[in-house]
């Protein structure tokens, strides 16, 4: 094998994870959390953190239907991802719109103004759901290094 | 002493030792009765539209066929909020809710998840109009106090359905008259 | 000239740079599984902080457009320097007995700081308001950890230095050198308090639960670090490796500095093992059981409990107990 691919190989053992709420009902975000912080899911073996700052993120779970109001905010955050970064819409309101589909404030889906690379639709997922994503997202990220 | 408290805790974790679930790098463990992926059974649809009405959030499709051979009934699961109303108000038990999880998909495969079935329609034996069709264990149920062939009725559109009907139900008094 | 040379090899080689590079992460690596055993996990592979610095190698490094440059990306490079000095100056018992030519306790204290500042330089270098909060929060907790530090390694130094008839012995060579033929401070009823005092000063000044205070990712996202990405987050991580390694091995040296019978490499897995095991007590234990301090809890937690501990100590060593 190549050595920079196995470096690549190695480098995308360590995705670090940022949420971003787009509006959510909040459900998502407590599967996040729950993916993130019970033992029983424990996201830490795939070499994964939650971090504060987009600017850490490799990989950006996104939730929620995309309103109106905090469009441009989070299309800003995304553009403080710095590259190669991966995007995964967790739950239906990102991918479809969900239940809000169709409302007034409602500017999604996701994919009109992000490039969205992985969907893991549920409302919400299971955790065990979401690290399928993760794993999904991992196999993007590595493609996009150009290993 | 708090202090020892919480050491006692964590002594104890380590005792217990980790109580993760060995998915993703092993099988997981699903619950049996887990609202998972619907899916729907074709030979059950009578293609009532009640799924449709109840979805909360408008994720089932149903769409006749222009050449008029059947409907299709689409399912996106991007927009299914795994709710089980349409599993719940189905008359005929046709729409069922696995408990499949494996729900996450690359974009590339985003216009192709969905649960996607055609029922055919059946041509009347009398008339040949298309007709939606109606499954065997529901003609069962509907027909269950008449004395009809029940096959036959099947394959036949509502119209000539009666006209065979009250034919065979006069055919069936005339015998009583005359006994 | 040769003495330079030396020095730079001892910074780049062993017992600084490469070495204690490797060991500070692997140090992290071994407390992050710890950690996820302590809370019921599987935790991740012993190597993930070099997988992680691989990752960071291969991101690429973004500058706010407001952040001034220059002091933006060499602050990480400040910190990393001034710990490899430091490690440079940890002797290693059994193997290698440190530069007191180069310099003492003293020094040490000054070095130190240097991550800490590097974060509050490049906090807020990078403009950013949650980097400024940062700033005050990481001044604030610097001023109050780097009390019982000074007391700490004033009692050590007074203690090694009474033995000798003279004042306070700050030449770290000296106080090992002392402990090896006097008994270990470790095991000295009246250091007891000062090696009280320096665990509970450990995690404050690595930045761990419950005193992650300046990073505090949930409330300040992350705080100085939050414009870093990349290759210069990588330095950070890097120079956390490299504090983790100096400030454990300063412990070592200053309670438990006996060595093994035996041969260099053997007293080196020694004082790994040393580092190791001062790590789990104060750093892992802490980690994997609390929540995160207040500003002012923080603050005045180390004013309240090392603060006094290190004074009785010191107080103890001056009367020559």
């Amino acid at each position: 094998m190549h050595p920079m691919n196995a470096f690549k190989k190695l480098a995308v053992r360590s995705p670090w994870l940022f949420r971003i709420n787009a509006g959510s009902c909040n459900g998502c975000d407590v599967e996040l959390v729950a993916t993130a912080c019970i033992p029983r899911f424990d996201v830490e073996r795939l070499g994964c953190r939650y971090c504060g700052s987009p600017r850490h993120a490799d990989i950006v779970l996104i939730t929620g239907p995309l309103n109106l109001r905090i469009r441009d905010k989070v299309l800003r955050v995304w553009d403080e991802v710095p590259e190669p970064k991966v995007a995964v819409a967790v739950g239906i309101c990102p991918i479809s719109g969900g239940v809000f589909r169709g409302g007034y404030t409602i500017d999604g889906p996701m994919d009109r103004y992000l490039p969205i690379d992985v969907n893991v639709p549920g409302c919400p997922p299971r955790p065990q759901a979401i690290l399928e994503g993760v794993l999904k997202a991992r196999e993007v990220w590595l493609s996009r290094m150009g290993a | 002493m708090i202090v020892f408290g919480f050491l006692k805790v964590l002594l104890g974790n380590v005792a217990k030792g980790p109580a993760t679930e060995p998915f993703p790098l092993g099988p997981a463990t699903t619950p049996a009765r887990f609202r998972g992926k619907v899916h729907m059974d074709p030979a059950l649809c009578v293609g009532c539209a009640i799924c449709r009405h109840v979805c909360v959030g408008n994720a089932i499709h149903i769409s006749e066929r222009a050449d008029g051979s059947g409907y299709d009934w689409v399912l996106w699961h991007n927009t299914c909020a795994l709710c089980g109303l349409c599993q719940h108000y189905c008359p005929t038990g046709a729409i069922s809710m696995s408990n499949d999880w494996h729900n996450a998909h690359l974009q590339a495969e985003k216009d192709e998840w969905c649960e996607s079935r055609f029922v055919p329609y059946l041509v009347c034996e009398r008339c040949g109009a298309h007709i939606r069709p109606l499954p065997t264990s529901v003609a069962g149920r509907l027909y269950a106090d008449n004395h009809v062939d029940v096959a036959r009725i099947l394959r036949l559109c509502p119209q000539c359905r009666q006209i065979e009907t009250a034919l065979h139900e006069g055919v069936r008094h005339d015998d009583q008259r005359v006994a | 000239m040769e003495l330079t040379l030396s020095a730079l090899l001892h910074m780049l080689l062993f017992p600084g740079g490469v070495f204690a590079l490797g060991a500070g992460l692997l140090l992290k690596g071994v407390d992050r599984r710890v950690q996820a055993r302590l809370q019921r996990r599987v935790g991740p592979p012993l190597l993930q902080p070099f997988l992680d610095l691989a990752k960071l190698a291969a991101k690429e490094t973004l500058v706010p457009e407001t952040a001034n440059r220059t002091a933006f990306l060499a602050a990480p490079l400040i910190g990393l320097t001034g710990m490899a000095v430091a490690a440079a100056l940890i002797p290693v018992p059994g193997a290698y007995s440190g530069m007191p030519e180069m310099g003492d306790m003293l020094v040490l204290f000054y070095l130190l700081p240097l991550p800490a500042i590097a974060l509050m330089v490049g906090g807020s270098a990078s403009s950013s308001p949650f980097g400024a909060l940062g700033f005050s929060r990481e001044m604030g907790l610097m001023l109050a950890y780097e009390i019982p530090l000074l007391a700490v390694l004033l009692a050590v130094a007074m203690k090694a230095g009474a033995a000798v008839g003279a004042g306070p012995a700050l030449s770290l060579t000296v106080v090992v050198g002392h402990q090896m033929a006097a008994g270990q401070f470790g095991f000295s009823p009246a250091m007891l308090p000062a090696l009280a005092a320096y665990l509970l000063f450990l995690p404050g000044t690595l930045g761990v639960p419950p005193f992650d205070v300046p990073e505090a990712e949930s409330e300040i996202v992350e705080g100085p670090l939050l414009e870093y990405s990349g290759p210069a987050l990588g330095f950070f991580h890097l120079a956390s490796a490299l504090k983790t390694m100096v400030v454990l091995g300063l412990g070592v040296d200053m309670f438990f500095p006996t060595p093994l019978p035996g041969g260099a490499l053997v007293n080196v897995c020694w004082f790994l093992a040393k580092c190791l095991a001062l790590m789990l007590v104060s750093l892992t234990v802490a980690r994997a059981a609390t929540g995160r301090f207040r500003p002012d809890q923080a603050f005045t937690f180390f004013l309240k409990y090392p603060a006094p501990l290190a004074l009785a100590s010191l107080a103890l060593a001056w009367m020559g107990f």
